[in-house]
């Protein structure tokens, strides 16, 4: 992950810290900050946009985070995520194919591309994260850690 | 026998809308209703925090126009603070009429871009698969790019003076928190790598003037029917030239003749003019002028109303555009519904042109920030939001403490219109119609659509907000249904 050219590396933590649950990516964008190990980008975003694909045209890399209401082994999923081009109603909120999609389209550049799943548990108004929710957390930071700086991982 | 058709949720809007369409046993439609069913809280729970976070908490409200919200709520809490707008510094003034401006640029570039090119580059009947913005990142890719970056744009300049591109906080109670500094300004005056220059941006915005104007010479007889209907219309307009103005001036309402109804009122006189109606079967209001009656005093606001109420436009490049613009339709009052497009990217050449004058103001970049008044019990506050006229009101006990909270945003003052252009799709393409297609529905949504309305301000929503056609018969049977979330 802190390859050959970390800078073109970019993370884009999702979600709304005032959603319980919700907040599982930025929790985990402010977590591995503080590590001060990984040395890419960090961005935060409530939904991903469709300029978000003139920012992914900018890396070779690009990891989407964010939280999942399904249960998930670990706690959490780390998958390669392509391209596809899904629309949902929503109008303006994109999901992370559909980003790739539209870099692809207009940029004609297409980054490596992750997502990583963390699964959450509640989703109302409320800030903080649920128990279950804070240790699948850790263990996908253990595990992206060990991705970013093999055997510097916190155990 | 009677039937209703259900259009659940409505697209390429902001929020969780609904319309039914009820037609009777010949297939002719009876009467049609926009609803707004989100739940309607800030008003509520607003009350009971300090003044000074209004600002702050009230543009949740939405994740689109949070700006609007947070400079409506500023002025207003301006006032509770004893400060008129005249009062604050030059500096903080254009630093809020900076911000103000380029959040309008990325608002009515979202608009078109993403939501509206759509419709007008694929036509009504295109498959829904195409259209949405990804069909018009295929086919028109230098389009969609320049469409992104006129958003990016605006939101960069709201980044660097707000903090962040949605829900920072510029506006403090007198003034503002920072300045642009020499190197932001040049920054965005010149361009760099990740950004256009100033000069660019105010070239693509007009190419796009031109792409309407052009779109509209070989669609004239669609743009100039589609959904329309005579209105009166309303606005700010500035106090002393009765120009354009979007930051602060007096409420100007016209008929549907152009006869004045309100004329160089001032903004904190709306309780003297405005009463808002309810109906069961939605929760967003009906704002209504109080000396003509629910049934006659409603107006249209945003990009359409505000050509049609201002004299002129204060920058070059888009008073050219206007005047074209009024050329074409060659009446005195413009109802077409479709010409809202028209007139939001006029709208956009102008906030771009008054962008470069500001940030070439050296005013923009000056240090005297703040100014302090004696606390008053009451504030109002009034903007030309992208959408249309935004007011918020509030009043505060002796603790600072807010007791009341009154906000009129510009959907809801477009709720009757909106409900008239549904009604005229109704009545004219799906009346009498034996069998419904997907493109004669999209055609409710496209008229809803020309209003950019923004449901999750209008109805002051918590929570998530998919939008959704419904026929139902005379016995309330759903026979066609459309529900996306």
């Amino acid at each position: 992950m802190n390859g050959s050219n970390p800078e073109r590396t970019l993370l884009l933590a999702i979600g709304n810290s005032g959603r319980k649950d919700d907040g599982l990516g930025w929790a985990f964008g402010e977590a591995l900050e503080r590590t001060g190990l990984f040395r890419g980008t960090v961005r935060y975003r409530y939904q991903l946009q469709v300029e978000d694909a003139a920012l992914v045209s900018t890396f070779d890399h690009v990891i989407f985070v964010d939280a999942c209401r399904e249960p998930l082994a670990n706690g959490f999923e780390w998958r390669p995520q392509p391209p596809a081009p899904v629309f949902h109603f929503t109008t303006h909120a994109l999901p992370p194919g559909a980003v790739l999609f539209l870099c692809q389209s207009l940029y004609e550049h297409l980054p490596k591309a992750h997502c990583l799943l963390v699964e959450g548990r509640a989703w109302e108004l409320a800030t903080g994260l649920t128990p279950p929710a804070r240790e699948h957390l850790d263990r996908a930071l253990r595990f992206f850690l060990a991705l970013v700086q093999p055997g510097q991982a916190t155990s | 026998m009677q039937r209703k058709i259900v259009i659940e949720p409505v697209t390429r809007v902001e929020g969780h809308g609904k319309v039914t369409i009820h037609l009777d046993a010949e297939g002719k439609v009876r009467e049609s209703f926009f609803h707004i069913v989100e739940f309607r809280g800030f008003e509520r729970f607003i009350q009971g925090h300090p003044y000074w976070e209004v600002p702050t908490l009230v543009q949740r409200l939405c994740g689109i126009c949070p700006v609007s919200h947070h400079l409506a709520a500023s002025k207003a809490v301006d006032m509770l603070s004893g400060l008129r707008p005249e009062d604050l510094s030059p500096t903080a003034s254009k630093v809020r009429r900076l911000l103000h401006y380029s959040q309008t640029l990325q608002s009515h570039a979202l608009h078109f871009f993403y939501l509206a090119a759509p419709d007008l580059l694929f036509g009504l009947d295109a498959p829904p698969e195409k259209r949405n913005v990804v069909g018009v990142a295929l086919e028109h890719k230098d389009l969609a790019r320049k469409g992104i970056l006129l958003r990016k744009f605006g939101q960069e300049v709201i980044r660097i003076l707000a903090g962040k591109r949605i829900h920072g906080v510029c506006a403090v109670p007198g003034g503002v928190y920072k300045a642009m500094t020499d190197a932001e300004t040049r920054r965005l005056l010149t361009g760099d790598s990740q950004l256009p220059s100033m000069d660019t941006v105010i070239d693509w915005a007009q190419e796009t003037v031109d792409f309407i104007r052009d779109y509209h010479t070989r669609h004239a007889a669609w743009l100039d029917t589609f959904a329309s209907y005579p209105s009166g219309h309303l606005s700010l307009v500035s106090a002393d030239t009765g120009a354009l103005e979007l930051y602060h001036g007096r409420l100007r309402a016209i008929d549907a003749d152009g006869n004045l109804r309100l004329d160089n009122v001032p903004d904190t006189d709306y309780r003297k003019h405005f009463l808002e109606a309810v109906q069961s079967w939605t929760f967003l209001k009906f704002p209504y002028l109080k000396d003509f009656g629910p049934e006659n005093g409603w107006s249209r606001v945003g990009p359409l109303a505000r050509l049609n109420t201002c004299t002129h436009l204060t920058t070059p490049l888009a008073e050219a555009a206007r005047q074209a613009y009024v050329g074409f339709h060659g009446q005195q009052v413009n109802h077409h519904t479709m010409h809202y497009h028209w007139a939001r990217l006029i709208e956009m050449l102008h906030c771009a042109e008054v962008m470069r004058d500001l940030l070439s103001d050296p005013d923009i970049t000056g240090n005297d920030l703040l100014r302090e008044g004696s606390r008053q019990p009451e504030g109002i506050g009034v903007v030309e939001a992208p959408r249309g006229t935004l007011i918020h009101h509030y009043q505060a006990d002796e603790k600072g403490q807010v007791t009341q909270c009154n906000l009129i945003v510009s959907t809801t003052h477009n709720n009757e219109p909106m409900n008239r252009a549904v009604q005229w799709v109704a009545e004219r393409v799906l009346s009498g119609k034996k069998e419904l297609t997907e493109g004669m529905l999209n055609q409710v949504e496209v008229a809803i659509r020309a209003y950019d309305p923004c449901l999750s301000c209008a109805t002051h929503a918590v929570g998530q907000m998919p939008l959704a056609v419904k026929l139902l018969d005379h016995q309330g049977n759903v026979l066609d249904e459309r529900i996306k979330s």
